[in-house]
């Protein structure tokens, strides 16, 4: 038998890869929800403004809210108008307006799959998506079994199928795994896309950038250069009415367990062979699996109670609105983990997670070893600190290092100076949401920037054995107080070790 | 002098001269940037990633201002702009501004400098020995070159020598597709606008492959530069050749394979889109100087 060879495209030399995203139907379960009018929309407005999306393209919005199509794009229209980050362009709205459809559904009944089916084959009649279907799935934990059920049992072998999932998925580790194995019934792990947004954020996956592109980082990041490793989540705000949801999760489930530990394993992760999704997110797992369970002293939870914020009056958690007045859910968390890794074997890494803190930011710090012999007499040098690499995640999105410099003037006197590099500076160019470049990555099939089903397991199993010990102790709650960062034992987990949280 | 950049710029700092030293513009970038430093926390920060000189002739200043100031948001850098003036009387003058783009909640401000220097007289030919003081040290220098560059005389040669990247647009030269033959790709990397924008339209022929290899003519509507590049690129990449049937119009807008239309790309750029993708651009590109090579046969 001959083999027929199939000669490469000459023409394509040059021309580079072009992320143009096929044919499709994005469907939105959960159209009438906070998430779509205050990202999902306004991200495909700006995917739009920049002509990233299909040219043969359609939204179908999916809610149990009783609008028609006009009513949903009015609504969308405002929520780009209020949200977006692009200037209201009508002849860009008008093209996506007029790829968008909405659904009335209610997800418990069944029966009314079918329509979505039809209106789905309608459109790809109209539109030529050519059976290409996203379904993403901005809807409470509940409603995910009887969707991916029903969207299953009805998935043609026409086109391709991806899922976008919202987190949490899950709640602990089996119900994740339940999740993951009612979603394996139908989809293959290829199909679905594990959203945990900090992914998509540009500094994000600029610490990628940051530790392989430069030579000069990746050599002294390990035990043997770096003292310890601080990294921050701090929101101002409180629960924003979300009673129903943090009540259960608790700063645990909400930062923690995601977010958190996203950026720890980007920070400790060795290099990855290639940017591809398998190849990054293998290394993100390693770090999962090589960090042991912190002890009881090691983690510190907290709940704040009324304070200030911004110089007003916020309330205690638990006056929140429909907040147990006796509620024990944590709103704090703070702890010395560890990667039991040739790299970073005894070398602490301090985390702090909250709402109702002092400030809004997100960072990752890396604290270097003093230097071994400063030939300096000591006074000359009391201002001076270890250096200090800081990644800005949010917001002043950027990269500052500490270092020594001499004062200017007679004698020798060293302080610390902070060179910064901002990102948003750098190139002044506004950032992309984060849901932006997530939705275009699914709709091309591009998994980096999601959560794998493994890591998803490795996140949950470290957190349900933080939370079984809870189960023994019963904290003062509130203990701290909003505006504040956090309670007391939160700054005697690294005191006790000689070591201080960062005043960013 | 040209106009400011952007409208988007909190303040400018200026310095001007006439009949100025080199010196004199160094100082100046110095100076302003130090004042920078009273009214915030420190100086204005500078984030350079290249040094974008630009050659602009009397006739193509408007032009060149309006691309720029749709530059300043996406590729920070310092800006030196050279106006040549052969027939005025020797000397330079001088304007240095310091621009300063507000950040998002913070006080300092993110400075951005355009050297714009008016060469007079023998200055224009010694345009290297000027700029050289001036530039940034260890970044990348792109040079774009409005019209049509004189290819080995001094004052295009030495420039070239200088950079690392050449912009021209053969779109804006009289003598296509013979001045291909003298561009200089041994010296420096080469980009040319109008080869960029053949690219929505190379995209889509190469969406015709495998049945376009047999290609036996080309008829292109638009303007001669991409008219005899498309045209090159297919007889380098396809190893052929091929006729091409022009037709003049002043923008790319149809293409014709054999007779047959091929499918009109939705993408379209404005000039600041196409000098944006060039400076994004730092190799060879050997695609396109096989393109060069061959539009003229």
């Amino acid at each position: 038998m001959t083999e027929t060879q199939v000669q490469p495209n000459p023409l394509l030399d040059g021309l580079g890869p072009r992320r143009a995203p096929e044919p499709c139907v994005l469907v939105i379960f959960g159209a009438s929800g906070d998430l779509t009018h205050r990202k999902i929309f306004p991200s495909l407005y700006s995917l739009a403004c920049r002509k990233l999306l299909p040219e043969k393209f359609a939204i179908i919005g999916a809610a149990r809210s009783q609008w028609t199509d006009d009513e949903f794009r009015d609504q969308m229209e405002h929520a780009v108008r209020e949200f977006g980050r692009d200037d209201f362009k009508p002849e860009v709205w008008n093209w996506l307006a007029e790829a968008t459809r909405y659904l009335s559904l209610d997800f418990s009944d069944e029966s009314r799959e079918n329509e979505l089916s039809t209106l789905l084959n309608e459109i790809d009649e109209e539109r030529g998506t050519r059976g290409n279907r996203v379904y993403y799935f901005a809807v409470p934990p509940q409603a995910m079994p009887t969707l991916v059920r029903e969207l299953g049992e009805r998935r043609t072998t026409e086109g391709w199928t991806r899922l976008i999932v919202e987190k949490p998925f899950g709640y602990d580790l089996a119900s994740a795994r339940e999740l993951t194995e009612l979603i394996g019934k139908h989809f293959a792990e290829n199909e679905v896309f594990r959203i945990d947004h900090y992914l998509g954020k540009e500094t994000v996956q600029n610490m990628l950038a940051l530790r392989f592109a430069n030579g000069i980082f990746e050599p002294i990041w390990n035990r043997q250069f770096v003292d310890h490793i601080q990294i921050t989540v701090a929101e101002t705000l409180g629960i924003e009415g979300r009673a129903d949801y943090y009540e259960h999760a608790g700063a645990i489930r909400d930062i923690f367990q995601n977010h958190l530990l996203q950026l720890v394993a980007l920070t400790a992760m060795e290099p990855p062979i290639d940017f591809t999704a398998e190849s990054v997110r293998n290394e993100k797992v390693k770090v999962l699996k090589a960090m042991p369970t912190p002890g009881p002293r090691q983690v510190v939870r907290g709940q704040y109670g009324p304070g200030y914020i911004d110089g007003k009056e916020a309330v205690g958690y638990r006056d929140e609105e429909k907040v147990d007045p006796a509620s024990m859910t944590d709103t704090f968390i703070a702890a010395k983990l560890y990667v039991d890794n040739w790299r970073w074997a005894d070398t602490p890494i301090y985390v702090r997670l909250g709402k109702r803190l002092a400030r809004r930011e997100t960072t990752i710090a890396i604290q270097f070893k003093r230097a071994p012999h400063p030939p300096f007499e000591d006074a000359t040098t009391e201002e001076l600190q270890p250096n200090l690499l800081l990644v800005h995640v949010q917001p002043d999105e950027g990269v500052s290092l500490a270092i020594g410099a001499k004062v200017p003037g007679q004698g020798m006197r060293i302080r610390t100076v902070h060179m910064d590099f901002l990102y948003g500076g750098a190139f002044r160019t506004e950032l992309p949401d984060a849901y932006e470049r997530l939705i275009l990555d699914a709709m091309l099939g591009d998994q980096t920037l999601f959560t794998r089903s493994d890591e998803v397991e490795e996140q949950w199993s470290l957190v349900d054995a933080v939370v079984a010990a809870w189960a023994r102790d019963r904290p003062a709650f509130p203990n701290y107080a909003a505006g504040t960062w956090g309670p007391a034992a939160g700054d005697e987990l690294i005191r006790r070790e000689g070591r201080e949280w960062l005043r960013h | 002098m040209a106009a400011p950049l952007s409208a988007t710029h909190a303040h400018v700092e200026e310095w001007s001269g006439e009949d100025v030293a080199v010196d004199d513009v160094v100082r100046a970038l110095c100076r302003l940037r130090e004042e920078s430093a009273h009214e915030t926390e420190g100086p204005d920060l500078r984030t350079s990633v290249m040094t974008h000189m630009a050659w602009v002739p009397s006739e193509w200043e408007e032009a060149a201002v309006e691309t720029l100031a749709g530059l300043g948001e996406r590729h920070p850098s310092r800006g030196i702009l050279l106006f040549p003036e052969p027939d005025a009387e020797d000397g330079i003058d001088a304007t240095v501004r310091m621009l300063a783009f507000p950040l998002r909640e913070q006080r300092r401000h993110i400075a951005a400098e355009v050297v714009s220097l008016r060469l007079r007289g023998l200055s224009t030919r010694a345009a290297a020995s000027i700029v050289n003081p001036l530039l940034v040290p260890g970044l990348p220098v792109f040079l774009r070159w409005r019209g049509r560059p004189p290819f080995g005389q001094p004052e295009a040669d030495d420039l070239i020598q200088v950079c690392d990247r050449f912009i021209g647009d053969s779109g804006e030269w009289p003598d296509v597709p013979d001045a291909y033959a003298e561009l200089p790709f041994e010296s420096t990397a080469v980009s040319d606008i109008a080869w960029r924008r053949t690219e929505p339209w190379r995209r889509e022929l190469a969406g015709l492959w495998p049945e376009i290899a047999e290609i036996g003519k080309l008829g292109v509507r638009g303007p001669l530069a991409e008219a005899t590049l498309l045209a090159g690129w297919l007889r380098s990449r396809l190893d052929r050749d091929i006729e091409l049937e022009h037709y003049e119009a002043d923008s790319l807008d149809g293409v014709e394979i054999d007779g047959s239309e091929c499918p009109t790309p939705v993408e379209r750029l404005s000039g600041s889109d196409l000098l944006s993708a060039e400076l994004d651009e730092f190799g060879r590109d050997r695609v396109y100087e096989a393109a060069a090579e061959r539009a003229a046969v």
